[in-house]
């Protein structure tokens, strides 16, 4: 069963990848949590080198592993998806 | 004709995840890192010089294909294989196998995956995925790197399946034949790491295995005299996270699917040892994520100065002393 993840962790996730990826220009605010975070119109503008770094980034903050790359890039598509990913590893650990 | 039932799975990497939804339709139960790890998946090799490859490169995987032929030895699997001079016959085939309620293997130019966002899209002749069915002028795809079946308009197939230039796919097809229905993966699991221990341990040419890693780690501070400009420098230090990551490596050069194996191999010949190996793969596996981070980075900011080559040719160097050594006591543990 999919975890709702709350709007704490949310933005707990975008200051996450801004300090990664030295984002400073962009207000947590102005992202929007279903927005594809690559090659669409996010407010942050990532690239796909940006998303190893932010599957690195989640795996020290959080202790989740993303190994495999083709689940990462489904996870690492929008906030949300990253959320809900996060919030169920947590409840599973 | 409509689709055939099939359980699409999402895989790591094209040729384990293919062959592994084929046997699984078969009726064979197997995971994809127990078939990688079986067919001794895990490789490398660097070429500094070589006819197929315009610039110095690296595999992390041993040779397409090789992962059919190796269950096929290994786990008694018969696969029938076609492969076409002409492209009529290659199509005609194909569809005569889903009529008969047959999924198909196909070997394509990834590029022409039109399902593939364009932004993904580059030319690899050697791609892995099962059709499905038709509908229409339409084929219905499992291919393991996406979520869900997609569909790909037959002209596409057509020019990937037929495409040109280095390994060709000359429209290469297969499916499992003869399946047995139960197996005793022991004795696989056993032989499958013991050519793994001696492809990188043991095969007396300088740029496979571990000699492969450290010819790696000597050359790479060359690098700047083969590129035409730092632009090209650029794109092929990118390249290294590419080929380690973005390729359906299952993350860190295939080191994370091979810890997975591990760990299911461990329960299965009863040698407890392989569990604690399984996890050194993993913390060395992140090494190699490290490096495709920092060549990510130094090729993106074009840092590409005799220091940043030399901080990562070092980086190299020491996954070439973590893989010796894990190897080697993965070679002891099976003993």
């Amino acid at each position: 069963m999919a975890i709702e993840p709350g709007e704490e962790l949310k933005m707990e996730i975008k200051t996450l990848i801004m300090s990664t990826l030295n984002i400073t220009d962009v207000d947590p605010m102005d992202v929007d949590d279903n927005e594809p975070l690559f090659g669409g119109k996010n407010a942050m503008t990532l690239d796909s080198v940006d998303g190893i770094e932010i599957i690195m980034a989640l795996q020290r903050e959080y202790g989740v592993r993303l190994n495999d790359q083709n689940l990462a890039r489904n996870i690492i598509q929008s906030i949300n998806s990253i959320a809900e990913f996060v919030a169920h590893e947590k409840a599973a650990s | 004709m409509t689709s055939i039932p099939f359980s699409h799975k999402m895989g790591a990497h094209c040729e384990s995840g293919t062959v592994t939804s084929l046997l699984n339709h078969a009726g064979l139960t197997i995971s994809e890192p127990m078939v990688f790890g079986i067919a001794s998946g895990i490789f490398f090799g660097y070429f500094h010089k070589h006819k197929s490859f315009t610039f110095p490169t690296f595999i992390v995987r041993n040779r397409p294909g090789d992962i059919r032929k190796n269950i096929r030895k290994r786990l008694g699997v018969e696969f029938q294989t076609y492969s076409f001079k002409r492209e009529q016959d290659g199509i005609a085939k194909l569809d005569e196998l889903l009529t008969r309620g047959i999924p198909v293997a196909s070997q394509v130019d990834f590029y022409y995956m039109d399902y593939v966002p364009s932004w993904e899209r580059a030319h690899v002749n050697v791609h892995f995925m099962v059709v499905i069915g038709k509908e229409g002028a339409e084929y219905i795809i499992s291919d393991s790197y996406f979520p869900k079946p997609e569909r790909l308009n037959e002209e596409s197939l057509r020019r990937g399946r037929f495409a040109g230039g280095n390994m060709s796919p000359k429209g290469f097809l297969f499916f499992p034949q003869d399946v047995p229905n139960e197996v005793d993966l022991k004795k696989p699991i056993l032989k499958g790491i013991q050519k793994a221990c001696f492809n990188m341990l043991k095969i007396p040419v300088p740029f496979v295995g571990i000699k492969g890693i450290r010819l790696f780690a000597k050359r790479v501070v060359d690098w700047p005299k083969f590129a035409r400009d730092t632009e090209h420098l650029s794109h092929e230090v990118m390249k290294i996270n590419i080929l380690l990551e973005d390729q359906g490596t299952g993350g860190a050069g295939f080191r994370f699917m091979y810890a997975t194996f591990l760990q299911q191999a461990a329960e299965i010949v009863n040698k407890p040892g392989l569990k604690d190996l399984s996890s050194e793969l993993m913390i060395i596996g992140d090494g190699w994520r490290e490096i495709s981070l920092f060549a990510a980075r130094i090729g993106k900011n074009r840092d590409l100065g005799p220091e940043k080559m030399k901080e990562l040719s070092e980086m190299i160097m020491e996954r070439a002393q973590v893989e010796e050594e894990f190897f080697k006591k993965l070679k002891q543990s099976i003993k």
